[in-house]
């Protein structure tokens, strides 16, 4: 009769690796499926100083503010608690550490949303329960039963429209009430048996849901996966009982909304629909932000004033060279005159504003050498600070911003999942599904970015081929620029030859990496959120956040690559690589030997590369055998830095020489038999 | 009699879920709410095979391969 005695075998219990947490203060956990409106509930509830951090070894994004007393906890968007991917592993430890769980879910999409809910209840968690997009289910005719949902489940539940900051006010009374729900009672006693091996509930049930993480941290074999499956069943069949009580729909009606939602998924209407949100995309981003407003804060306030009073200020007391070219109408330079300090700036005035006022009305670009190496290192033509400064805040910082921006604004309007499903059977050729279209249309505005993005792509295969074809064949938005001016000169035939090869290679490398890297494609299993109107707060918000994050992230890499690049210079190994280069370009590529400063400087930034080809004098051939090269040649310093960092070390070096060994070979190819 | 998959599912068509792969994609399945016995329709259905399904209020789009691996019967 002795075998209810609970016993206590020896087991471990390893620590959780989770973002650091105040002890003394409750946490409240808010868990929810994608798209439900999760971030808005935790934007209501954070105001202004979030905390937004990797979770320990992962890359995934946990942000984390101060509520009252308590301690706020956002979470990825899931559809349940499990090891499915990086997104569940983290929600789950944080969910499994938290003490009042906030459940929003979505009005319309209860049937799914519950699951997640009713597995929150069933970890015998402490729930309140968010029933959000209360009004496009009364727009759909959904009736949703509050009441009924409340008794049903056993927890408090509200119901709020969190985009117009409906109901929102009855959430602190929701964290307040939050209670354990109605469970299973088999499963419930199952769980409370295993109680001794595992620390909560909450990880009994992982356990018996067959969890290997939780299974490892005990030290216990993992459960069987058709006890999960069993669990599963039983679930989603309460879920649709408690529905049957609580939910009625008369009619879905026909909104304009869902008919774009409909179209934009459709073979006739889809790619038509596809062609017009690039267009606008291009036209907000690469016309009106990458040009117009980068050229203004870039050149005239960047360059113009910020790193022109740093480097004559430095120079104020230090031996320097100033070298003042005059540009014309077209930006040549006209006329170049040097003035020399031996003692500073400061100590010849007179020749100073002689300097300052040689150019007259023209523009004019002002080179400060300096004798002192460090000063170069630092301040000079490829300075680590004045460089890093110029490109992070004056062309980047616009740039990140205004794709963030777009990128929200279709997030948030339900589009990118129908995006990935209509073109998910093209992105298969290369080993990837439809979820890598965000990175590769990313791509084109910043490689950078666009490689750190590769994080929401569901396997190592995939982040590994989505980086290789971002670092190899797309050209960022800075060098799309010149890469078009170009172009332009060397006419129709030479942009459809640069097209097509760039083209094809992409598809070749992508389809030689699907056929040869272990593994298989993941298959695409996506949601398709109601389309709705997105609201600027929140997509203003969501663009910071992003930016912000992108910034804190990726500036550090910037001003190393610049630094190194920098003592290359300074050492004079810039010089010794350029001449190690030069009979590969003059003889493989046929170029010009001067071609190949242009593409030491593609190292620095991209679209230095492609810039350098300007002065050169160039037959159209020649143009489209040195763009292939550029654009397939490595990327900038910052998005090898980046790419190293996400990818490993050997992963990333061998996709850096792999693209600059393939650069040169298919430019030189094309050179050969074109010229 | 022949079993079918959803991926010979055209657009408009309706179908019951007769049978889900095994595996961690039937547990991934189960959880969205597309188990046996469930009454499913064909939205759209792209060239290449992805599918776009209705059910239960919801939109859920699965590629060719996924489609083609879950047994139904047609209604």
């Amino acid at each position: 009769m002795d075998d209810v005695t609970t016993t206590h075998r020896p087991h471990k219990h390893l620590r959780t690796e989770s973002v650091p947490t105040d002890p003394l203060k409750p946490r409240i956990v808010l868990v929810g499926n994608p798209n439900v409106g999760k971030s808005v509930v935790f934007n209501y509830l954070s105001g202004l100083y979030v905390d937004v951090s990797n979770f320990p070894g992962t890359t995934i994004e946990v942000s984390k503010a101060t509520y009252l007393n308590y301690e706020l906890f956002d979470t990825p968007g899931i559809y349940g608690v499990s090891s499915f991917n990086d997104e569940e592993r983290v929600a789950r430890d944080i969910i499994l550490n938290g003490d009042i769980i906030i459940n929003v879910v979505d009005a319309v999409h209860l049937e799914r949303d519950l699951f997640l809910t009713q597995q929150l209840i069933d970890m015998g968690k402490r729930v309140g329960l968010v029933v959000n997009m209360m009004d496009e289910a009364k727009r759909q005719k959904i009736a949703v039963d509050l009441q009924h949902l409340e008794e049903e489940l056993g927890v408090p539940v509200i119901g709020t429209v969190a985009t117009k900051n409906k109901g929102l006010e009855e959430i602190h009374d929701l964290v307040v009430r939050a209670r354990e729900g109605k469970q299973n009672r088999t499963l419930h006693a199952d769980l409370h048996a295993r109680l001794s091996t595992v620390g909560s509930q909450g990880e009994a049930l992982l356990l018996m849901e067959g969890d290997e993480v939780i299974a490892e941290r005990h030290g216990v074999p993992p459960t069987d996966i058709s006890v999960r499956e069993e669990i599963y069943i039983d679930r989603r069949n309460r879920v649709n009982r408690v529905l049957q009580r609580s939910v009625s729909d008369v009619e879905t009606g026909r909104r304009l909304a869902s008919m774009i939602g409909r179209w934009s998924v459709s073979p006739w209407f889809g790619f038509p629909i596809l062609a017009v949100v690039l267009y606008a995309l291009y036209m907000f981003v690469g016309v009106l932000v990458a040009q117009d407003l980068v050229g203004l804060t870039e050149d005239t306030i960047g360059k113009g004033i910020v790193e022109f009073n740093i480097k004559s200020w430095i120079a104020g007391h230090a031996a320097t060279t100033v070298d003042v070219d005059v540009l014309d109408a077209e930006g040549e330079t006209a006329e170049t005159r040097s003035f020399r300090f031996d003692e500073g700036l400061q100590a010849d005035r007179a020749l100073w504003k002689e300097a300052r006022e040689f150019p007259g009305a023209s523009d004019a670009e002002f080179t400060f050498t300096y004798d002192n190496p460090w000063l170069v290192l630092f301040f000079g033509e490829f300075g680590a600070v004045t460089m890093t400064l110029t490109y992070l805040v004056f062309l980047l910082l616009p740039l990140v911003l205004g794709f963030y921006f777009a990128l929200s604004v279709l997030e948030d309007s339900g589009y990118l999942p129908r995006l990935a499903t209509l073109v998910d059977r093209a992105l298969r050729f290369v080993g990837l599904n439809g979820r890598a279209v965000i990175p590769l249309i990313l791509g084109f505005g910043c490689v950078t970015m666009a490689t750190i993005t590769t994080r929401l792509l569901g396997t190592q295969r995939e982040k590994t081929i989505a980086t290789t074809i971002l670092q190899l064949a797309i050209p960022c938005s800075a060098q799309l620029g010149v890469i078009a001016a170009l172009l332009a000169t060397a006419g129709p035939l030479a942009t459809l030859i640069y097209t097509a090869v760039i083209f094809s290679f992409l598809v070749i490398v992508g389809t030689v990496m699907h056929r040869t890297l272990p593994g298989e494609t993941s298959p695409l299993l996506i949601d398709l959120p109601h389309m709705r109107m997105p609201q600027l707060n929140n997509v203003t918000k969501k663009t910071l956040f992003k930016t912000w994050f992108f910034m804190k992230e990726a500036s550090p890499w910037f001003f190393i690559g610049a630094l190194v690049v920098g003592v290359l210079q300074v050492t004079g190994a810039l010089f010794s690589i350029m001449d190690a280069l030069e009979p590969l370009v003059v003889g493989w590529l046929q170029l010009p030997r001067e071609a190949a400063t242009a593409f030491v400087m593609g190292l620095v930034r991209r679209d230095f590369g492609a810039a350098g080809m300007f002065h050169l004098e160039l037959s159209a051939f020649q143009i489209v055998a040195a763009l292939i090269t550029i654009t397939l040649f490595v990327p900038c310093v910052a998005s090898l830095m980046v790419m190293l960092k996400e990818r490993g070390l050997r992963e990333g070096m061998i996709i850096w020489f792999g693209s600059l060994f393939l650069a040169l070979f298919v430019g030189g190819v094309v050179s050969q038999v074109l010229i | 009699m022949r079993s079918e998959t959803l991926s010979m599912l055209g657009k408009g068509g309706r179908a019951r879920i007769a049978r889900l792969p095994e595996g961690e994609m039937r547990s991934r399945f189960i959880r969205i709410g597309l188990m046996e016995g469930a009454v499913v329709s064909c939205l759209e259905k792209l060239p290449g095979g992805t599918i776009v399904l209705v059910f239960n209020h919801q939109e859920v789009a699965l590629s060719g391969d996924l489609a083609a691996s879950i047994e139904v019967a047609r209604l």
